[in-house]
């Protein structure tokens, strides 16, 4: 067979880097120009591997990582802000004004009865668990609270589904505090958030009736018989 | 009418504390893998641009996109995987900017990157013809070439960064090799006639 026919099977060889065919290995050992060309090409791979091993574990500069970590640590540090202070103030301005707006808003729609109903009746005493979120209280305080309750509300609709909100006099706020935190840390059992006899139907309350006593009217004749006029007093008419 | 006011005591501070701890342990993991991972990224770029300045720029771009994005990798097992393919996009990208810039620009223009007298004394002959060849190569074959070529990485192992069959791996290598070695025939010849 002519040497052109195991070009192919030669250069694919040196390619594998493996042995070649037995027949190959035949015509290799008759020939000594196919022999000398299986050689060329075995250096030829050779040589590109080693080329491609220079291009590939070029040495890592010692400053790649340290610039790296320098970068995150730059991007964790709170920048100053670029907003210019007119920027901010007009910031200030609109904040103040989409407060004044939602507050304004909240009076005319929701009424604060109809969000303490609400909030009622999605808390049942069933659900009260021992969770660190429990916290929420509600606590009296001026008429200008009605608003902030309003807005918290508005702003944290989670909360105000899935966190238990107590009410409580405003002398009491330490009392319930120290208990909630009792709860948070597991010092005291969040049974005691439940009432004691749940079971148990509330009586009707008992309201006396209002007694109003009937008030005397005395003649004008007798009071002014009971107390002398002053000199000064002008005679009624 | 008594009024009302909702109030959350504590809860801020937890949430801050809750975030805080999380964003420490983020940011150790992320220095794991940036100390594992960072040579690879570096040598990934610098097969691709042959330059040690503007591999380390985009090794550098490719890390910080990677912390970026780290929150939103589903399995941190394939980081590796995941950050050669961002340096190895960063540096194709900035090869075809140069080259739209070398398009744009006159021959003679100082601001076009020069080999340094350091590189042209490192780089042998065989080396500079080796490196344009490889650039001529398809992106999938030239990847593949580089990680096989990287000390300690085996073919499975390039197979498993790529989410490629090993098989396939080791065709598209066979190939990239075959191509190189027509390339660069003529030149080992006229080399070695002198």
């Amino acid at each position: 067979m002519p040497c052109k026919n195991y070009r192919e099977a030669l250069i694919e060889a040196a390619a594998k880097d493996s042995a070649p065919s037995r027949e190959l290995r035949l015509h290799l050992d008759a020939c000594a120009s196919c022999r000398e060309a299986f050689r060329e090409e075995r250096q030829l791979f050779a040589a590109i591997d080693s080329g491609l091993r220079v291009t590939a574990n070029a040495e890592v500069p010692a400053s790649l990582l340290s610039r790296v970590r320098a970068e995150l640590n730059q991007r964790h540090v709170p920048q100053r802000s670029w907003l210019p202070a007119g920027a901010s103030m007009a910031a200030a301005v609109a904040l103040v004004a989409v407060v004044v707006f939602v507050r304004g808003l909240g009076r005319d729609t929701v009424p604060i009865n109809a969000f303490v109903n609400s909030l009622a009746r999605q808390v049942s005493p069933a659900e009260i668990q021992p969770d660190p979120r429990v916290g929420a209280a509600i606590e009296a305080t001026s008429p200008s609270a009605k608003n902030r309750t309003v807005w918290a509300a508005k702003s944290a609709p989670v909360a105000r589904a899935k966190e238990v909100a107590t009410l409580v006099p405003a002398g009491e706020k330490q009392a319930m505090d120290a208990l909630l935190a009792g709860v948070r840390q597991g010092q005291v059992k969040a049974d005691v958030l439940l009432a004691e006899n749940s079971e148990k139907a509330l009586e009707d309350l008992q309201i006396s009736p209002l007694a109003i006593s009937p008030i005397a009217m005395k003649p004008l004749a007798d009071i002014g018989a009971e107390s002398p006029a002053s000199p000064n007093e002008k005679p009624m008419r | 009418m008594q009024e009302l006011v909702l109030i959350q005591p504590g809860r801020a501070a937890e949430k801050e504390f809750a975030q805080e701890a999380a964003q420490a342990a983020f940011r150790r993991e992320f220095e794991e893998r940036l100390a594992e991972c960072g040579p690879l990224a570096y040598r990934v770029a610098r097969g691709v641009l042959r330059n040690n300045a503007d591999a380390e720029d985009v090794a550098q771009e490719a890390l910080l996109r990677a912390y970026r994005r780290f929150a939103r990798l589903r399995d941190r097992g394939r980081f590796r995987a995941w950050l050669v393919r961002i340096a190895f996009r960063l540096a194709i990208d900035r090869v075809r900017s140069s080259k739209r810039r070398e398009v744009r620009e006159t021959l003679w223009s100082e601001t076009w990157p020069r080999p340094s007298t350091e590189d042209l004394a490192a780089a042998s002959e065989f080396q500079a013809h080796l490196d344009r060849a490889m650039e001529e190569l398809a992106e999938k074959h030239r990847l593949v070439l580089l990680l096989g070529a990287m000390e300690g990485h085996s073919l499975e192992e390039v197979a498993e960064m790529l989410s490629l069959p090993v098989g396939t791996v080791k065709s598209r290598m066979f190939f990239a090799r075959k191509q190189l070695a027509e390339k660069l025939r003529c030149h080992v010849k006229t080399i070695e006639k002198r």
